[in-house]
């Protein structure tokens, strides 16, 4: 019967490979569009609302609080923070392994109620801790392009 | 509805192709690798190499005596594992096929620059019961004669060509 039939060499598995097309474009919206351009000169933003006294980083075009629009209300929030919880990576996005692990950490804005997943550089895992205050480290100016990796990565204040 | 479209009109940005394209937005571009890779199975398996060898081969159900094709090793209507092999011929009858206009990405076909149209098409095999096809391309014939019922012998390509692929078969063409 053809249930008991078997394979005698794993040579003789045939499969068929293919690759699914995808692509997707995703554009940061009115508010993004706002902190990016920000970002491209070295500036971080947030929303301010006046009524709930909250700063948001990254800044909303309406507070999620009151529902007050917020896009009026836009404010420099410079570029330092502290650490608010952080972990360290050894594989990539797609499951490799990564040749140095690197420490991903969320970053709170100093003054304001957000903050920002990013790398930290110029530091040890093992001097990291939380409340350790840290500063955006730029690319140079001609390489900022609109994204959140125009910011290499939060070091320490020295 | 009115509502809906006051809300759009007074918190929406409207963007065109070209704003997102040519980067005056700005925006983030990813495109994931989806790759895969299918188990041919024992029943598709052989029935890949079989095409391989310049034949098509079936599978037969001893609970129901139909000959599938393609082959597989389950009989979906009995629910009992199928039963020996059978080799059917290379030729069939057209059951249902379209005049398409658009490739299989969906990209429209330039038919007025003399683009044949694709006649995608079930081919009822000749030997497998009446009702069982592959789905394959019918060549060599003009796509407005052709006609449900029509006589077609499958095209191979050059044993040396042949992958063990479905496209081993180039196409069905009509026969007299």
């Amino acid at each position: 019967m053809a249930l008991i039939e078997r394979y005698q060499k794993t040579t003789d598995i045939g499969y068929w490979e293919g690759q699914i097309p995808m692509s997707y474009i995703y554009t940061v919206g009115r508010a993004g569009e706002k902190f990016f351009r920000e970002i491209i000169a070295g500036k971080l933003l947030g929303a301010k609302c006046d009524t709930c006294k909250i700063i948001y980083v990254p800044p909303r075009t309406y507070c999620e609080k009151c529902f007050a629009r917020l896009e009026d209300s836009y404010v420099e929030v410079g570029t330092k923070g502290t650490v608010h919880t952080f972990t360290q990576c050894y594989e990539t996005f797609d499951g490799m392994k990564k040749e140095t692990p690197s420490i991903v950490a969320v970053i709170r804005i100093d003054g304001t109620n957000g903050g920002l997943v990013h790398w930290l550089g110029e530091v040890d895992f093992e001097k990291v801790s939380i409340g350790m205050p840290v500063e955006a480290a730029f690319k140079p100016k001609k390489d900022r392009e609109g994204s959140i990796l125009d910011i290499k990565y939060f070091k320490p204040v020295k | 509805m009115e509502i809906t479209e006051k809300m759009v009109a007074s918190t929406a940005t409207k963007l065109s192709a070209e704003e997102i394209l040519e980067g005056k937005v700005l925006s983030v571009k990813w495109e994931p690798k989806l790759k895969y890779a299918w188990d041919n199975g024992p029943a598709i398996g052989r029935y890949l190499a079989e095409l391989k060898n310049g034949k098509i081969i079936a599978k037969k159900c001893d609970k129901c005596h139909r000959i599938m094709i393609p082959p597989r090793m389950f009989c979906e209507l009995c629910w009992v594992p199928t039963g020996e092999w059978v080799y059917v011929k290379d030729t069939g009858i057209v059951n249902t096929w379209i005049v398409g206009y658009v490739d299989w990405k969906a990209k429209r076909l330039d038919i007025k620059g003399g683009v044949r149209p694709i006649t995608p098409g079930i081919i009822e095999i000749d030997g497998a019961t009446k009702g069982m096809g592959i789905l394959h391309h019918l060549g060599e014939v003009d796509p407005w004669k052709i006609h449900r019922g029509m006589k077609v012998k499958a095209v191979w390509k050059p044993p040396e060509e042949r992958t063990g692929s479905i496209t081993d078969i180039k196409y069905f063409k009509p026969i007299k």
